[in-house]
């Protein structure tokens, strides 16, 4: 247990009986921000049954059915724990959560319990919880999944059928079979294949067609006409009683690609977040003043003018204009540095920005759509459309692949029809049936949905479409610093004691000083015991603190502040570190140097990215000398600092213009819109969610390791779907001369378009393998 | 062999039936989540939630009075 928070959590588990959470539990859960019960009354706005309208419905018993997002579900033992909990409130009917998106749907008694009481509870269990807000794109998603698997469960059950027909056919062909019997067993294939073409088949045909008619030859077009013209003959051949029969290849190649595709699309949609919006990190309930007198009221009330209260430690929930008050406000949504601002009446403060050290009161500037946050949001959906589209692998085989099979068969059907012209339909036929590209329809699909399975394993989620394949041929790969080569918390890095007190000493007096404030310097010493006796603890706004011990006085804080107090106090040591003083009375008692310390991996992982020919570059948002300087210490050449969040993406978006090929390594709100517009991207383990709603790869453990480990996956991957492009095609070569010769039956094909599938798959899982080190 | 005749539509016919349930499955949602139902059937030790009439007021709702 590492903070109050997690221990506040294990407790309310533990006190609920509910420990076997922990043991079957496969991923640890996120830490919880803060100690629960502070949360507990910023949920009482949900209680307004105004608010509470767009999420929940009534059912006819007066009982209330709400639909909750819900963050921070690690695996299926947080739905069991989640189920559990809520089923023990009184007054809950019915709890279900559905994993896929994170969607938590209960039924309970109004009377009972209030709303408010099951967001408290579920954020006391260590979940980030807010109305699920049913979005167009959401109910797209879910219907389509549920298209797919109707259509693969026809293809499925058609599969068997026709395969059952198809075995009878084959060993009629060797042994001999009665026509009457013949003709049964066509038509009834023929009823059968033609339902799963229709029903199954069909978005092969339209997404060929669309792009047909754009002018581009994609993967499924060769799937279509080889469905289409498959079925068409076997169609011909059963009415008109001649030739040869390929329904059981037809459906079977269906169903293969269906589940390719399938399985593919599970994989990449599991940790889908695409719901997530940048809006969703602002309180919903805020204190403002009316008529008056402070009141909590929904956030999304306020209006241009409103007199709003924030107190230290909350979010700021809208632009505003400081009225009253001094604090420091962290700014890290747009910069990416923990090292907050100071800001005194008359100064702007901005949405999603976390106030540290005082209570402000502020006057509301516009609404969300006004606010900075909902530029920088803007920026990320610019990203998403303005990311450039790499040609997919297998879309440029699939174009020349078209072109060739087209030339063979006319070449084919020309020469046939001058040997036997009875002859050359059949034949024509099955040169068309026999280089059905299945087994190149699947090399792609199986090997990323292979890769993808065994990088989760090792703790990266993939997400992006086509990142496996766009990080093999990354050119650059760039990083953000904060947060991402560091820790992006402070820590003590070196002591210069000025007086004779003990190094001990003083740090346990500092942490006893530090214990008051929220500042992030403060954490840093959160790991010391702190001295006792400490009396009268002031702090003062953008200076330091103030404090009494046995008839001291000590302060620490900033140079001046202490200086004014110890008019001796030297300056701080020349080393590059953000140093506060200590001094008892007019003594100077000692500089303490901190630093946010590089991550230890992160030199390897550079060094490695070189090695692999890849372009290093820094981007931080940072404008002190850290950057270069961390740049020289891990041997990184290029750097850019003080950048805006738009700013870096214009950066990658030159880059991508002269051709590059971009992999980005970030983690903050700042970094979610240069995230998107790269070609691939990670996000690390402390990411906000909206960097990890934009990047391919979320690193689950943090480890920066896990980056080589991901691009060597990505280029093992590539290198098997090579394999299997050049498995696939090199069976085509062989297979169709001997079509074209019409050496090749029907039973003979279909066993060669299920072996040269198998192969293709069997070579895809040999990247499950988990990565070596 | 002219079974054949009555024997091939009456697979047919269960066919049919078996893709009429299956779809009526995925369209009322049982195939929503793959991932938590495969799981779940380790997790049903204890008696099957939704009865929360069973423990009012246990001890569960300490310390969270809002």
């Amino acid at each position: 247990m590492c903070c109050p928070g997690c221990r506040a959590v294990a407790g309310l588990i533990s006190a609920s009986g509910l420990e076997t959470f922990y043991q079957q539990r496969t991923a640890y859960n996120q830490r919880p921000s803060e100690p629960a019960p502070a949360n507990a009354e910023q949920y009482l706005v949900y209680d307004d049954p105004e608010l509470a309208a767009s999420f929940t419905e009534t059912g006819p018993a007066g009982d209330i059915t709400a639909r909750l997002l819900l963050g921070g579900i690690s695996c299926a033992a947080c739905t069991w724990l989640i189920e559990q909990t809520m089923a023990r409130l009184p007054g809950v009917k019915m709890a279900l959560v559905n994993l896929q998106q994170s969607r938590l749907d209960i039924r309970f008694d109004p009377a009972l319990l209030p709303l408010s009481q099951i967001f408290a509870r579920l954020d006391a269990l260590g979940y980030r919880v807010r109305p699920f807000q049913a979005s167009a794109q959401r109910t797209q998603m879910g219907r389509e999944y549920r298209l797919e698997l109707r259509r693969l469960a026809v293809a499925g059950l058609g599969m068997m059928q026709v395969g059952m027909f198809a075995i009878a056919l084959h060993a009629g062909d060797i042994q001999g079979i009665e026509a009457q019997y013949q003709g049964l067993l066509r038509w009834v294939s023929l009823l059968v294949a033609t339902f799963v073409v229709i029903f199954s088949a069909r978005p092969f045909f339209t997404t060929a067609w669309r792009h047909l008619r754009q002018g581009a030859l994609v993967m499924d077009l060769p799937v279509a006409l080889a469905i289409g013209l498959a079925w068409l003959a076997s169609a011909w051949a059963t009415v008109s009683g001649t030739g040869q029969v390929y329904f059981d290849s037809v459906v079977m190649f269906t169903f293969f690609l269906l589940l390719g595709r399938f399985l593919e699309r599970r994989a990449r949609q599991r940790h889908n977040m695409t719901w997530f919006d940048a809006q969703d990190t602002l309180p919903d309930a805020v204190s403002a003043l009316r008529g008056g007198q402070w009141q909590t009221v929904p956030r999304v009330q306020l209006c241009s003018g409103d007199i709003v209260l924030i107190r230290a430690g909350d979010t700021i929930p809208v632009d505003a204009q400081v009225t009253s008050g001094e604090s420091a406000v962290r700014e890290d949504t747009f910069n990416g540095e923990p090292m907050p601002r100071s800001v005194a009446a008359g100064d702007t403060i901005y949405a999603s920005t976390v106030n540290v050290e005082a209570a402000l009161q502020a006057r509301v500037l516009g609404s969300y759509l006004e606010s900075r946050l909902a530029a920088l949001q803007r920026s990320v959906e610019q990203a998403q459309t303005g990311k450039p589209r790499l040609a997919r692998l297998a879309d440029r085989v699939a174009s020349w692949f078209v072109g060739a099979i087209l030339l063979v068969t006319t070449a084919t059907a020309l020469v046939w029809s001058q040997l036997d012209p009875e002859q050359a339909l059949w034949v024509t036929l099955s040169v068309l049936v026999i280089s059905c590209p299945c087994a190149l329809a699947l090399a792609t699909p199986a090997a990323l949905t292979s890769a993808a399975s065994a990088l989760r394993a090792s703790g990266v989620i993939v997400r992006g479409e086509n990142a496996l394949e766009a990080l093999a041929r990354a050119t650059h790969l760039i990083f953000d610093k904060t947060g991402t080569l560091t820790e992006g918390t402070l820590v003590i890095a070196r002591v210069e004691l000025l007086d004779d007190m003990p190094r001990e000493r003083v740090l346990a007096l500092a942490a006893a000083m530090q214990h008051y404030s929220s500042h992030p310097v403060a954490r840093a010493f959160g790991e010391i015991a702190p001295a006792p006796g400490l009396q009268d603890v002031e702090y003062r706004v953008g200076a330091g603190l103030e404090a009494r011990q046995d008839g001291h006085r000590f302060r620490m804080g900033s140079e001046p502040f202490c200086r004014s107090q110890a008019p001796g106090l030297a300056p701080p040591p020349e080393e590059p570190l953000y140093w506060i003083a200590l001094c008892r009375d007019s003594v100077p008692l000692a500089w303490i140097g901190l630093e946010d310390r590089t991550r230890a991996e992160a030199a390897a992982v550079v060094a490695a990215a070189r090695e692999a020919d890849m372009e290093v570059q820094l981007l931080t948002g940072d404008s002190s000398a850290q950057g270069p300087l961390l740049a020289r210490e891990l041997g990184i050449g290029a750097v850019w600092s003080g950048l805006e969040p738009q700013q870096k993406m214009a950066h990658v978006q030159a880059l991508q213009n002269a051709g590059a090929v971009v992999a980005m390594v970030g983690d903050g709100l700042n970094d979610a819109p240069v995230l998107g517009v790269a070609d691939a991207s990670f996000a690390v383990a402390s990411a906000t969610d909206l960097a990890r709603t934009q990047a391919d790869f979320v690193l689950v453990d943090g480890d920066l390791h896990s980056i080589t480990t991901t691009w060597r996956k990505a280029r093992q991957g590539r290198r098997i779907i090579m394999q299997n492009f050049a498995w696939a095609l090199s069976y085509n070569f062989c297979a169709i001369p001997l079509a074209a010769c019409g050496l090749v039956p029907p039973w003979a094909a279909a066993i060669g378009m299920s072996m040269s599938s198998l192969l293709v798959v069997g070579n895809s899982l040999r990247l499950n393998n988990r990565p070596g080190p | 062999m002219d079974s054949l005749y009555l024997l091939i539509p009456i697979a047919l016919l269960f066919c049919a039936i078996g893709i009429k349930l299956l779809l009526w499955a995925i369209d009322s949602g049982q195939y929503d989540d793959l991932d938590k139902e495969a799981w779940k059937i380790l997790a049903d030790d204890e008696a099957p939630g939704g009865n929360a009439g069973d423990v009012p007021g246990d001890d569960t709702s300490r310390g969270k009075k809002p």
